[in-house]
């Protein structure tokens, strides 16, 4: 155990894993539909074997320890992705889909695997984002970053005033709540003539960063992009960002105190946690990465109607997070990849989406509730481990087992 | 005036189907603590199975032999047979593994298999239906079953004669024996005060030595039994079914019965009225009310979770440390 703890302690693991990575990711987009999800249920099988071993556990460390080669390399993988993906539309258009949904369950997860509180409603979100693009640009001849922006404060006005009510629910009857809530947007948009009614609203502008389009076929170095390839890029980078917000906000003392209102809110209470604070930013954060989640998808398909967030778009986004593993939000981002992936690569069989999905999630629930990459042991004494408190405790360790003996 | 009395009866009919359902929700919180969200598909599936049962047994030639009653009664008792499969099956499936878990590891879990459940009627209902129907009427040549996924027309089992009055009268006469027959099996009977036992307290029902588990399995008899009723009267009222229509009307029985408060029989008959007549009077009242009455019906359910969350018959739990 300690040879191998060296071996995969050191720069070049990293950036082998790494290429592994990759290289999985390439094969898995690229194969049809049986092998891609041969390779995807490999995946999810080494996985789980090493998380078994503890192995998955060292990995992370070494990623910790050798955080510049990661990123760096990464940086270079993620950039060489689109030139092997050399004109395969359809491709790219399944990385982008996967890449919003990725921002949607990490909004997400701020209420349901931090808080513990149920949301049955992030489609609505996500449509709020979507909807504000879409009248922007349609309506109004704005352009969609605009909406874009305004879609962010809409959804986290919307995430405020919902969250105040559920403040006074918990359990049952926040879902019930929050469920209510996502039936009554379908079935409000479906009424709204302005709105296109159950048409929905075709034709949104797409994306442009000073008069570079964002949806156009590019050759760089001679090769011939997908068209979809620079807005894919721009997902990438909200994604990281948004990962980023996220683990932060893990790591900090907010996070730190979610968590405790998930374990025991009397308890969280007696600490001195404001829990209608944090409950709060719990909702507004999420709804936030929602609806930019939204504003962002509806870029790419240029197109919004009320069945696109409906309920069962919620269910998927929920199934992603278990599926992925709750409040780890590494986990989450494979977790919304797998299913993108397995849900587009069947779309040959679009009857059965629905039954792959409540089924995977029925199977995940029984067999591993914690999701593929679960949710880590936080780890208090990694910053002071040099420190005199740590001594002792290690001191008093060794004192104990002495005693034992 | 004559509009006022005919939304006052189709609002008590559209009451009594939300009522059963969340019966059914009932039943279950109050043995189990645990809210079984597919109990809607359940109906819906129990309804299907109606329909299977009515199809096949007039192509055998048993049911057109019988009296009425008697081949409903029988088409029922088939259905209600499968449905108590299906309602054992959700529990042993998706309710019991998480008995030590979290309390919304079973809803996420009954919610993901009511899906399933919906979907497998979309999928599967034509493939099985024409082998069965092949099978009991040995023809060989093709037979013409539409999709799941098509709206089913429910057999004319209560108005055989074409008034829709005695149908009516046949869905609140029911209604009302349902929750005769289950007040009195709660209250009089030993299995029912042993459910009522447990519901207050697992661990001393236990040491009273109540057979907890068979209590339990009793429990979701009776609900498949309820629910098949519930979705056989629902599409009887709508006279046609979608095999969709579950999650929808499942959502809505869930809302009864936290609005009547749950774990109360009469709180689910309350919750389950004021719904429907929220629905009905909106629909009728405001023009243009019919795209309206879900949403309204579910801000209503929304505030009243929010004033009042243990329910209108609840009774209010103080949390303690």
């Amino acid at each position: 155990m300690e040879t191998l703890k060296t071996k995969i302690d050191s720069p070049a693991a990293v950036l082998l894993t790494n290429i592994v990575l990759a290289v999985l990711i390439f094969f898995i987009l690229m194969s049809d539909w049986i092998l891609s999800i041969g390779l995807m249920i490999l995946f999810i099988a080494g996985a789980l074997i090493l998380d078994q071993n503890g192995i998955i556990n060292l990995i992370f460390d070494a990623y910790n320890h050798y955080k510049h080669i990661a990123i760096l390399s990464g940086i270079v993988l993620v950039i060489m992705l689109p030139f092997s993906l050399t004109g395969n539309n359809y491709i790219s258009h399944i990385a982008t889909v996967a890449v919003c949904y990725a921002i949607a369950c990490l909004g997400l997860n701020f209420q349901m695997g931090s808080t513990d509180m149920t949301n049955f409603a992030p489609a609505a979100f996500m449509g709020l984002g979507a909807y504000s693009v879409a009248v922007c640009t349609t309506k109004f001849g704005l352009s969609p970053w605009t909406g874009m922006i305004l879609g962010i404060l809409i959804t986290g006005v919307f995430g405020y005033l919902i969250g105040l009510p559920t403040l006074k629910t918990k359990g049952y009857y926040l879902s019930l709540v929050t469920m209510a809530i996502q039936i009554a947007f379908t079935q409000l948009i479906n009424t709204i003539d302005y709105l296109g009614g159950s048409d929905g609203i075709s034709g949104v502008t797409k994306y442009s960063i000073f008069g570079f389009k964002l949806y156009k076929k590019y050759t760089v170095f001679g090769v011939k992009l997908a068209p979809q390839i620079p807005f894919l890029v721009v997902c990438i980078f909200f994604l990281i960002i948004c990962a980023y917000i996220a683990i932060r906000v893990y790591h900090s003392k907010q996070g730190l105190a979610l968590n405790a209102i998930a374990q025991d809110e009397i308890a969280a209470n007696c600490l001195g946690i404001n829990i209608a604070n944090q409950k709060l930013f719990a909702f507004v954060i999420g709804s936030i990465f929602c609806g930019l989640a939204g504003s962002l998808l509806v870029g790419l398909e240029g197109y919004v109607g009320p069945d696109s967030y409906d309920f069962s778009k919620s269910l998927m986004l929920i199934c992603m997070v278990i599926l992925g593993g709750m409040d780890n939000s590494i986990g989450i981002i494979v977790g919304a990849f797998i299913l993108t992936i397995i849900s587009e690569k069947l779309r040959d069989f679009a009857d059965y989406q629905q039954l792959v999905y409540s089924l995977v999630l029925v199977i995940m629930l029984i067999i591993r509730p914690n999701g593929i990459i679960p949710r880590r042991v936080r780890k208090y004494f990694n910053t002071f481990r040099s420190s005199t408190v740590a001594k002792t405790i290690e001191a008093e360790k060794a004192q104990a087992i002495d005693f034992n003996k | 005036m004559e509009i006022f009395s005919s939304l006052f009866v189709s609002a008590i009919l559209l009451g009594c189907t939300y009522t059963l359902v969340a019966l059914g929700y009932c039943l279950f919180f109050g043995v189990l603590d645990v809210v079984v969200f597919c109990s809607g598909d359940i109906a819906i599936f129990g309804a299907f199975s109606v329909i299977s049962a009515y199809i096949l047994t007039y192509d055998a030639g048993i049911f057109q032999s019988l009296p009425l009653p008697v081949g409903t009664l029988i088409v029922l008792a088939i259905a209600a047979v499968l449905c108590v499969g299906l309602s054992l099956a959700t529990y042993f499936v998706s309710v019991k593994p998480f008995s030590k878990s979290s309390a919304l590891m079973p809803l996420l879990s009954t919610i993901a298999l009511g899906t399933a459940i919906k979907e497998l009627l979309g999928l599967a209902y034509k493939p099985i239906m024409s082998n069965l129907i092949r099978a009991v009427t040995r023809i060989d040549t093709p037979i013409n079953v539409t999709s799941g996924r098509n709206p089913q027309a429910m057999p004319k089992l209560l108005n055989a004669g074409g008034s829709t009055t005695e149908r009516d009268f046949i869905i609140m006469g029911l209604t009302l024996l349902i929750l005769f027959v289950l007040f009195l099996f709660l209250n009089k009977t030993k299995m029912g005060l042993s459910m009522q036992a447990i519901s207050q307290n697992k661990e001393l029902a236990y040491m009273s030595g109540i057979n907890v588990k068979k209590t339990i399995n009793t429990t979701f008899i009776i609900g498949g039994i309820v629910l098949t009723i519930a979705g056989f009267l629902l599409g009887s009222y709508q006279s046609v079914i979608r095999f969709d229509t579950g999650s929808l009307y499942g959502t809505k029985g869930f809302s009864a019965a936290v609005v009547g408060g749950l774990k109360s029989i009469w709180g689910a008959v309350i919750g389950g009225m004021l719904l429907g007549f929220v629905e009905v009077f909106v629909s009728g009242l405001i023009p243009g009310g019919t795209q309206y009455q879900n949403i309204i019906a579910f801000i209503v359910v929304i505030i009243f979770i929010v004033f009042k969350p243990e329910g209108i018959l609840g009774e209010k739990t103080i949390e303690k440390v």
